[in-house]
């Protein structure tokens, strides 16, 4: 193998297209497990185990002790909300570069995460929670995409860098009025909600949490990863879609109100997250090539795992929670870097 | 007055009146000060400083100007009771971040205007442009709560009240450290004071910090000591510090300690399994930022913390204060409501706050 990487880069990629799979199945249960197990409060493995083992035997039961309360009601959630905002905002991106036929788009570069930002801070200042806290939130969500696409022209024929721009016209003006909308907040009340929201966090994350903001997410993945061929078709352009006999209009709206749901749900649980959905993408393309096929199913095992890594290091590093924002970028950013960096040594090749 | 020279001669007598009055200050952040006259109208940014004009005056007329979030203890304490009047006075000057919004200002024609230190120069300088007398305060720390009071006595020619004041905070000090040295380390309980709790959790840590000084005299440990800063922090960390008591902040309207015990891991910690989950109290001002009234929550927590040492009569202690500061008679019911009896009047070692 170590030899294959010297000789010949596609043979490379022949052996991570098979392993990749298997890789971020193993990599996703193993952070899965690590989350569950690590905390600022120590609660040995062999004990953190039964307790996930008992609550997975009987989910209902009542938790008396206080260690399995922490792995049960405190971590157990937030890992969990963790893999699908993880997966589903990887799905997001590849969705989205795919659409746009641009490496280079993901939901923030979109203007989508400010739209539903400014969906929720809308929603918080009208003391709106929940389910329609959510649908306020996707909502903002889709308008920040149906206006980058209107300004770019999403028929297949706009350039990379007129997309980019519109997203970050949208995105400007979506960052200015939730600036607005804070100016105009109760500041005892509504405005630190606002601001800790915005920061993007899980430590908030309860069960009800999960169930408000979870099944949205679910759902929006699968049915991109059911679409996964669909992409495919789309990536192609506007012509070849069509003569291959697929109505590319109608999915590409269908995949931008999948986008809202996922970046619409975790916004409203989780505050925004940046990213991961342009990161996560890019790294499963290196690994297993541009065919959406295997792209998106890799992308969604690598988002969950990183996601839920990154998070347990944001709540165990330091007794402070560390803003997730902060560490997906610190993270995300160098390693966005060097992949870029090896795609141009490869493509030099 | 028709010959310039008469008005001319009026002019250097008034001149002189003035200079006979003028009060000269340096503010905390070093700067020059000097007021013609004691200022009579009072525009402050930084939140607990209306209610130490307040206080330093004995009344409300100086204040011309306040913090939104000044106006909103104002109403939820006891000064909206004693002080009805303040529901006219003005807070749209004050912008996010405290920057000011000058021609607001302006209109109020303060003769000072009391704005936040160690924050830069962006939220100063547009007031002392529009040719404004600009006294600059910090927090944070017992020294700074001192520090402001007294430039705020001097500027508006009180400094005696302030000198009564100094005198009480010293004599509370010395005697809650006087028999806090006799508490030996191990019957010390460890506090945590949560800044917010509703939408996030937060605490403060030692450095710099005025709620962790007087947990420290008071007989406590403080939990969340080794932070650095106000930050977040996640309901697994508090159970690893597991702390035996647990203070709430006045900050947040909706929040009781019913949300402690309700709470899937804070309920199981010690503070609630022994019902020592406090709300801070909130009377001319909330009590746990450094104020005119913090001799009040330095007995209040010593009694708490340490009643078999500490037996300060609180109720009387606030009735001669609120008749100091404000120049008002509280009622009993008005000290049950400040000591927020109904929500917590049934915690471990509240009865002794009770009317007898």
């Amino acid at each position: 193998m170590t030899v294959s990487v010297a000789t010949s880069p596609d043979a490379t990629r022949k052996g991570f297209e098979k392993s990749a799979m298997p890789l971020g199945i193993v990599l996703l249960i193993a952070s899965v497990l690590a989350s569950l197990c690590v905390g600022r409060y120590e609660v040995p493995v062999w004990r953190a185990l039964e307790i996930i083992l008992g609550g997975l035997v009987q989910p209902f039961a009542e938790h008396a002790e206080i260690d399995e309360r922490i792995v049960l009601l405190v971590r157990a959630p937030r890992t969990l909300f963790a893999v699908l905002a993880g997966a589903g905002l990887a799905v997001a991106g590849a969705s989205l570069q795919a659409v746009f036929r641009n490496p280079l788009v993901s939901p923030q570069v979109l203007g989508v995460s400010q739209g539903a930002a400014l969906g929720g801070a809308f929603a918080i200042v009208m003391g709106i929670w929940g389910l329609p806290l959510i649908l306020l939130v996707s909502l903002g969500a889709v308008l920040a995409l149906v206006l980058v696409g209107l300004l770019a022209g999403i028929g297949g024929r706009s350039e990379m860098l007129t997309i980019i721009l519109a997203g970050m016209v949208v995105g400007a003006l979506g960052s200015a009025l939730v600036s607005l909308v804070q100016m105009f907040a109760d500041p005892q009340s509504s405005l630190p909600a606002i601001v800790f929201w915005l920061m993007g966090s899980f430590s908030t994350l309860t069960w009800e949490r999960l169930w408000v903001g979870g099944p949205g997410i679910f759902v929006a993945v699968a049915f991109l990863y059911a679409m996964r061929f669909r992409l495919n078709v789309l990536a192609l352009g506007e012509t070849e879609a069509r003569t291959l006999g697929s109505n590319p209009d109608r999915e590409r709206w269908i995949i931008f109100a999948l986008v809202a749901l996922i970046v619409g749900s975790q916004v409203a649980v989780s505050g925004i997250v940046g990213w991961v959905g342009l990161v996560i993408p890019h790294a499963a393309r290196l690994l297993v090539g541009e065919d959406n096929r295997r792209l998106i199913p890799t992308a969604i095992l690598f988002g969950a795992a990183y996601m839920v890594l990154v998070d347990t290091i944001a709540r165990t590093a330091t007794a402070a929670e560390i803003p997730l924002g902060i560490l997906t970028a610190i993270v995300g950013a160098p390693v966005f870097a060097l992949l870029l960096r090896q795609y141009q040594l490869r493509k030099a090749r | 007055m028709r010959s310039p020279l008469l008005a001319t001669l009026a002019s250097v007598f008034l001149a002189s009146i003035a200079g006979a009055q003028e009060i000269n200050l340096t503010d905390m952040e070093g700067r020059a000060v000097t007021l013609e006259k004691p200022a009579e109208r009072i525009a402050t940014f930084p939140m607990p400083m209306a209610s130490v004009v307040v206080s330093m005056d004995g009344g409300i007329d100086r204040l011309v100007g306040m913090n939104e979030q000044s106006y909103a203890a104002h109403f939820e304490g006891l000064l909206g009771t004693i002080f009805p009047e303040a529901a006219d006075i003005p807070f749209d000057f004050v912008g996010n971040g405290f920057v000011p919004n000058v021609e607001s200002l302006v209109t109020l024609s303060p003769d000072l205007v009391v704005q936040w230190g160690g924050r830069g120069n962006d939220i100063v300088d547009p007031i002392t442009n529009a040719g404004l007398s600009t006294l600059l305060v910090l927090s944070g720390t017992e020294d700074n709560a001192r520090g402001s009071q007294s430039l705020i006595a001097e500027a508006i020619g009180k400094p005696e009240r302030f000198e009564t004041m100094l005198h009480w905070r010293n004599e509370v000090v010395a005697a809650v450290e006087a028999k806090a040295a006799a508490i030996a380390k191990d019957d010390k309980p460890s506090v945590l004071y949560m800044l917010r709790s509703l939408s996030e959790i937060t605490a403060t840590g030692r450095e710099n910090h005025y709620n962790t000084w007087y947990i420290e005299m008071a007989g406590g440990i403080s939990s969340s000591a080794e932070l650095n800063g106000t930050v977040p922090i996640s309901a697994e960390q508090i159970a690893v510090w597991n702390p035996d008591v647990i203070l709430l902040n006045s900050f947040e309207p909706e929040l009781s300690v019913d949300w402690v015990y309700d709470h899937p891991i804070l309920s199981q910690l010690a503070a609630a399994q022994e019902h020592r989950v406090y709300k801070m109290p909130i009377g001319g001002y909330r009590w746990e930022p450094a104020s005119q009234e913090s001799p009040l929550t330095w007995m209040w927590l010593a009694n708490l913390l340490h009643p078999e040492v500490y037996d300060f009569d609180l109720r009387a202690e606030m009735r001669s204060a609120y008749e100091f500061l404000y120049n008002y008679e509280v009622s009993d019911a008005e000290i049950d409501s400040i000591l927020r009896m109904d929500m917590q009047g049934d915690a471990a070692n509240y009865a002794q706050f009770r009317a007898q």
